[in-house]
């Protein structure tokens, strides 16, 4: 009974090994990987529902929402592919790349073998043998003799370890996924907005931050399609408390974040605060809205049914056409207002700073002015020097995967007194075709080198004139064209 | 004008008349064409790397931060790679495709060029100089990969239709693909059957069009094997695959620096993944025999035809944090 419920049991785990150590499975769950990534690229992520609807015919829309294809990247599919990819590394590492080992020294058909060579030596039995292990030793191989059945073998080996790229290579890419995770399990990232001025906590660290200055350098540039404003510089000047309590001064500026107690402080985006002033029939409304408003902030009106949004700021209206111009700098600024019935959209409206509009019911509204905050990002991220080591290893080893290519010859010498056949062979890690051309220079350095000197038979031809034996040699080829 | 409007004309005449007389060498196989386009080759390549360093000096302002400079590049370095494969390996009979992809390269940056533009603050940093040229070295061997590759399954293509038109018995028994016992070295890392081509004429077919003058057949003919041709390609992408896996990691590594996190989903960052991926495929695939060749010619033209999605697709159809079109 026992052995009956044991048997497939058995079976089915050696199924799920040959399938994950099978590299075309692996390639298979890389496509997966692909497709899943490529509609990543094409979908745009991470938008609000009704982004969706916009942008996209409803039953695609839908498609989108349904399947998660909004936030891919973080997805079971994503994730489990990913997942999948090194399960299927593990096994295949354990299965397949570690056991790889050196072929067993072993004789073999030489002219089988698509790559060989035959050459025809006339000398000392003792100096041929001798010359030839010293040419391969010499330009790397390492030479070890074997007799079978009373037949000496030679086998030459180059770049053996290499084999071991591949799984460096794998190595590193398992790394990479390591320092990943310990972001998920132990990192944090988020981002926070400060007016100038303000001071804020940043709740996961219990640092305080206060933005003194933000400042921003946008040059006029004339180019071929017109003027164009180009930014150059963002900069905020801040004063951060950290663990110890010493207030600092610091500045956080584009590519040259600031590091507080292993926490990075970037700088990501900035802003024009707006205060506003609401009244009622002349009289100030207090608190509405409470503080200035950061752009896509909004505020209910009293007790109407009316809301308005802050959309964006305008940094220059043309005095001329009272259009907003191209230069982003405050310089008669304006905001962009979205006002509200309920959920009802009531319009847009384009309101200079110090202007008020009415809202109706005695309201009237005035962006009074601007205060300018700079949106910081920080992270904490204690897997990065994990998944820079992954990325140096995963490297070291697609270059001796790639560029290191291990081999083997096989040297078989026979024959009777000063007359003697050498019949050489070449095997790689890679097929043939790799190394047919390596093989062709190496055989014709050994005709024209020391076996040239070991004088050959007469009335040869070489591989090519160039590197024809010198006092003429009968060297077989098999492999070249 | 200046002297580098002047290095630019040059380098666009180089490559459109060393288009044509590579291409001539292509189909006619005289020495003499190649003994032209390889100097005019050449010259292009150093008219854009001198068009390039003058834009630095005239201007100050590192060349690489628009799609103009970037594409500029893409073409000098395959250029250049072209010229460096093919003193290695005699690539020269790709040197009209590469040159054409060149020049159309070329003549479609500048249309992006909108004179001297200061950097973006996101691209003021040391590793633009590092990050991009890595990159589009990448980008620049894959092109050439995919020339090969195209080649590739042009000749299979032509062999097979050969072989559908005609009986070519008396060819068939002089070459062909070999079927040989499996090699001790192969059975070890799992390679099971082995049925290796390309160490002989692996395409009878056409050898026999040739002999029968048949004018594709001929120049077919003079093409490396199939077999030196899946190699060739092979080579070129163990270049690129290496130079664009440091390109993610240096750009991961700027973006660290630069935005906070060292990956963002950001398309362009994703979409090189994908690149990635599909390359990382081809080296899988091409360790197995059967794929070897002209399935892994195939997954060749799809990779390139990611890295053009990346390059451009991504660059002008979806905006991102990398986007030049600021
Ligand atoms: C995603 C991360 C991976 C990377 C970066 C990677 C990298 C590499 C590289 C560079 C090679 C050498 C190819 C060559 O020399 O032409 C290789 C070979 C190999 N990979 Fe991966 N690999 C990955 C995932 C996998 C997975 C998931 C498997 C699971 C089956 C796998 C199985 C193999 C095997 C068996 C070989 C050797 C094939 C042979 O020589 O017969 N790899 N890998």
């Amino acid at each position: 009974m026992a052995t009956h419920a044991a048997a497939p049991a058995r079976s089915l785990y050696d199924e799920f090994l040959a399938l994950f150590s099978n590299v075309l499975f692996a390639v298979s769950l890389f496509a997966v990987w692909g497709v899943l990534t490529l509609i990543g690229v094409v979908v745009d992520q991470g938008k609000d529902a009704a982004a969706y609807w916009n942008e996209y015919p409803a039953p695609v829309a839908r498609l989108i929402l349904r399947l998660h294809l909004d936030n891919i990247y973080h997805s079971p599919a994503y994730v489990g592919i990913i997942g999948l990819i090194l399960v299927s590394l593990a096994v295949c590492t354990f299965k397949r790349v570690i056991p790889a080992r050196l072929p067993p020294l072993r004789t073999v058909k030489i002219d089988a073998i698509p790559l060989n060579a035959s050459i025809d030596v006339h000398g000392e039995e003792g100096a041929v043998r001798a010359r030839i292990a010293d040419f391969f030793a010499s330009r790397g191989w390492q030479v070890r003799k074997r007799e079978f059945g009373g037949e000496e073998w030679m086998f030459a080996d180059r770049h053996n370890w290499a084999r071991r790229g591949v799984l460096v290579a794998h190595i590193g890419f398992v790394i990479i996924a390591m320092g990943t995770t310990i972001y998920w399990w132990k990192g944090f990232q988020g981002t926070t907005a400060i007016l100038t001025g303000q001071t804020i906590t940043v709740p996961e660290t219990g640092a305080r931050i206060r933005l003194e200055r933000f400042g921003y350098r946008f040059d006029p540039v004339q180019t071929k399609s017109g003027l164009v404003y180009q930014p150059i510089d963002y900069v905020s000047n801040v004063t951060v408390t950290g663990k110890d309590g010493v207030a600092r001064q610091a500045t956080i500026r584009v590519n040259d974040p600031l590091d507080v107690d292993g926490t990075l402080y970037y700088q990501a985006t900035y802003g024009y605060g707006i205060s506003f002033s609401l009244t009622k029939d002349g009289v100030p409304v207090p608190n509405a809205p409470n503080g200035p408003l950061k752009e896509g902030a909004g505020f209910q009106v009293a007790d109407t049914p009316r809301a308005i949004q802050y959309t964006r700021f305008i940094g220059t209206i043309d005095r001329a056409t009272g259009q907003p111009g191209a230069d982003p700098r405050p310089n008669n600024p304006a905001v962009v207002l979205s006002a509200f019935d309920g959920d009802q959209p009531l319009g847009d409206i384009l309101v200079p700073l110090g202007k008020s509009i009415d809202l109706g019911g005695g309201y009237k509204l005035t962006p009074a002015h601007y205060t300018l905050y700079s949106g910081l990002q920080y992270r904490y991220d204690p897997g990065v020097p994990l998944v820079g080591i992954g990325a140096f290893v995963l490297l070291s080893g697609l270059c001796i995967a790639f560029y290191l290519l291990p081999a083997r010859l096989y040297v078989r010498i026979t024959g009777t007194g000063r007359d003697w056949h050498v019949g050489l062979a070449a095997t790689t890690v890679k097929g043939y075709d790799i190394f047919e051309e390596q093989f062709h220079d190496l055989v014709t350095a050994l005709v024209s080198g020391p076996l040239g000197e070991c004088r050959l038979h007469t009335n040869a031809e070489g591989p090519d004139s160039a590197g024809a034996p010198r006092s003429g040699g009968r060297a077989g080829w098999a492999g070249a064209p | 004008m200046n002297i580098d409007q002047v290095l630019l004309i040059t380098a666009l005449a180089a490559y459109i008349t060393g288009t044509i007389v590579f291409i001539g060498y292509f189909l006619s196989r005289n020495p003499v064409m190649r003994t032209i386009g390889i100097p005019l080759a050449a010259i292009g390549c150093v008219a854009q790397f001198g068009e390039l360093g003058a834009r630095w000096i005239i201007s100050g302002i590192w060349p690489l931060t628009n799609l103009y400079g970037s594409l500029s590049l893409f073409s000098a370095m395959g250029v250049l790679i072209f010229i460096a494969f093919a003193l290695k390996y005699n690539l020269w009979f790709t040197g009209g495709f590469v040159l054409l992809i060149a020049a159309i390269a070329l003549g479609y940056a500048t249309t992006w060029n909108e004179g001297y533009m200061p950097a973006v603050p996101a691209l003021q940093s040391y590793w633009i100089k590092v990050h991009v040229p890595l990159v589009i070295s990448s980008y620049a061997s894959f092109m050439v990969a995919f020339v090969v590759g195209a080649l590739y399954l042009v000749k299979y293509s032509f062999e097979k239709y050969f072989g559908r038109k005609q009986t070519v018995a008396a060819a068939m028994t002089s070459a062909g693909a070999v079927n040989v016992p499996v090699s001790e070295y192969n059975a070890d890392v799992g390679i099971s059957d082995v049925r290796v081509t390309g160490l002989r004429n692996d395409t009878p077919n056409i050898a026999a069009a040739a002999a029968r003058g048949d004018f594709w057949g001929m120049w077919l003919e003079t093409l490396p094997s199939l077999a030196k041709l899946d190699i060739l390609a092979y080579r070129i992408i163990a270049v690129g695959l290496p130079l664009l896996t440091i390109g993610i990691i240096t750009g991961a590594w700027w973006a660290k620096e630069a935005w906070g996190a060292y990956w963002q989903w950001d398309p362009k960052e994703t979409a090189a993944l994908l690149s990635w991926i599909v390359y990382a495929s081809y080296m899988h695939l091409h360790t197995r025999n059967v794929w070897r060749g002209y399935r892994c010619a195939w997954i060749n033209v799809i990779g390139f035809a990611t890295i053009i999605f990346c390059y451009l697709g991504v660059n002008i159809w979806i905006s991102g944090l990398h986007s030049y079109k600021v």
